[in-house]
């Protein structure tokens, strides 16, 4: 009896399990089964998410550490970046320095050039003196004119194996003849202890206006002719005195002095012998 | 050691001197570091070089400026003297000290060139000169002046160290 009502028992959960098999393939269950699983899968969800969050804070340690790591990997690559493009700007600034250079160098192909860096400034505030990377292996000598696209900077004053150092027009000790134009009055265009620029000497019957240029005159054997210096920026002129003078305003930023050109195939001409010795400074 | 050492500090300094200070002009003035060195170097009561010193930073500056021969090897000479002097006097506030003599050292070494120059027929225009080169230059100095002390006082402090005081 037992075993009759045991097997009977089987059977129907069998049935009923066929059933609900049936039925649920067949989807006639999906709105119970919504019914009892979405406040499941809600608890699973909210259980799910509390695991995370402590298995993030017992991870944090770790994380944080390599995280701050990459960081400082990409720190140290955005500085070499940095680096770079800043090389890089400065290299394009010299290759346009020296593309002016060269333009200015084909202008004038009675000289011939060699280029120098600019690597120093003399210590000492009350010169004005600037020091080139050439020297005699170069050579460079002793009173060799100096010069950029934009006109004179000075000559040659001391020369070791590979630097030497550049006497500015601006220094105090500086004496360059020239000539102003369109007159072509000739005149002493001397440094200032400020910086700026002298011309002096300048005969008194002479009409000049602001704007004149002004050039090497050539006179003297100590610089080619024609060489730009600068613009008449201010004239003094009193007619009791024998000269007028005036402020130069020089066409080179010397502050902003890079690279220069020596013009190597000019020899100074030293022409002190010929000057009789009352009348030497 | 302290000779050797001198060419190792004084031709870095004079090279940023030359390549970066000279660039950074205040007024037309810059500051003169070798000046600052010698001095940070000789307020050091521990230090017996100061004179060697004067004459190598002197030389060095001769080498690379168009100032006349000497010129600085006598104001260096001349800075050293009188720290020397005064050391023996003022040597409880060495920061003050390296102040004072920051100022005396640039007004005698510029003064000196100034001279000099003008000894050599240089149109030099005293006014300009103090005005937009000399004052600019004593305070481009001080405001060098104790961070080359703090580290050239560590230097003297590992060349000269100090040995420590037992009592019995």
């Amino acid at each position: 009896m037992n075993t009759t009502s045991r097997n009977l028992q089987t059977i129907v959960f069998v049935l009923i399990a066929v059933g609900m098999i049936a039925l649920a393939l067949g989807g006639y269950l999906t709105s119970l089964s919504r019914f009892f699983l979405s406040p499941l899968v809600e608890i699973q969800t909210w259980v799910y998410s509390r695991f995370q969050v402590a298995q993030d804070i017992l991870r944090a340690p770790q994380d944080m550490a390599r995280l701050q790591q990459r960081n400082a990997q990409l720190e140290a690559q955005v500085s070499q970046l940095q680096a770079q493009i800043i090389e890089l700007q400065q290299q394009l600034t010299e290759a346009r320095i020296l593309s002016a250079l060269v333009d200015f160098a084909r202008a004038n192909p009675e000289n011939r050039y060699q280029a120098a860096a600019v690597i120093g400034r003399d210590p000492s505030p009350f010169l004005r003196y600037i020091i080139i990377n050439r020297g005699s292996d170069d050579n460079i000598r002793r009173g060799m004119p100096v010069v950029t696209q934009q006109g004179l900077v000075g000559r040659i004053d001391a020369v070791t194996a590979n630097a030497a150092r550049v006497q500015l027009i601006t220094d105090s000790a500086s004496v360059v003849n020239a000539k102003i134009q369109p007159s072509g009055a000739q005149a002493v265009l001397k440094g200032q202890t400020s910086g700026d620029l002298l011309l002096d000497m300048i005969p008194q019957g002479v009409s000049i206006e602001v704007g004149n240029l002004v050039l090497t005159s050539g006179l003297g054997g100590g610089y080619p002719p024609n060489i730009v210096i600068g613009q008449i920026a201010g004239i003094r002129s009193q007619p009791q005195e024998l000269f007028q003078s005036a402020t130069v305003q020089s066409v080179v930023d010397f502050n902003q002095l890079e690279i220069v050109l020596v013009i190597v195939n000019f020899r100074p001409v030293n022409i002190e012998p010929l000057i009789p010795e009352g009348s030497q400074p | 050691m302290a000779l050797f050492l001198a060419f190792f500090v004084f031709i870095p300094c004079l090279m940023i001197q030359i390549g970066i200070l000279s660039n950074l002009p205040l007024l037309q003035g810059y500051p003169d570091l070798t000046l600052l060195v010698l001095l940070a170097w000789s307020l050091r009561p521990e230090v017996r070089s100061a004179w060697q010193w004067g004459v190598i930073g002197g030389l060095l500056m001769t080498f690379v400026s168009a100032m006349p021969v000497g010129v600085y090897l006598l104001a260096y000479l001349l800075v050293v003297a009188i720290v020397q002097f005064t050391r023996r006097m003022v040597w409880r506030l060495p920061f003050l000290t390296m102040l004072v003599m920051t100022i005396l050292g640039t007004f005698l070494t510029y003064g000196l060139s100034l001279i000099v120059l003008e000894f050599f027929g240089r149109d030099v225009s005293l006014g300009d000169a103090l005005w937009t080169i000399l004052i600019p230059s004593v305070l481009y100095n001080l405001l060098l002046a104790l961070p080359v002390y703090a580290v050239i006082g560590e230097l003297a402090r590992w060349i000269y160290p100090v040995e420590p005081i037992y009592e019995s």
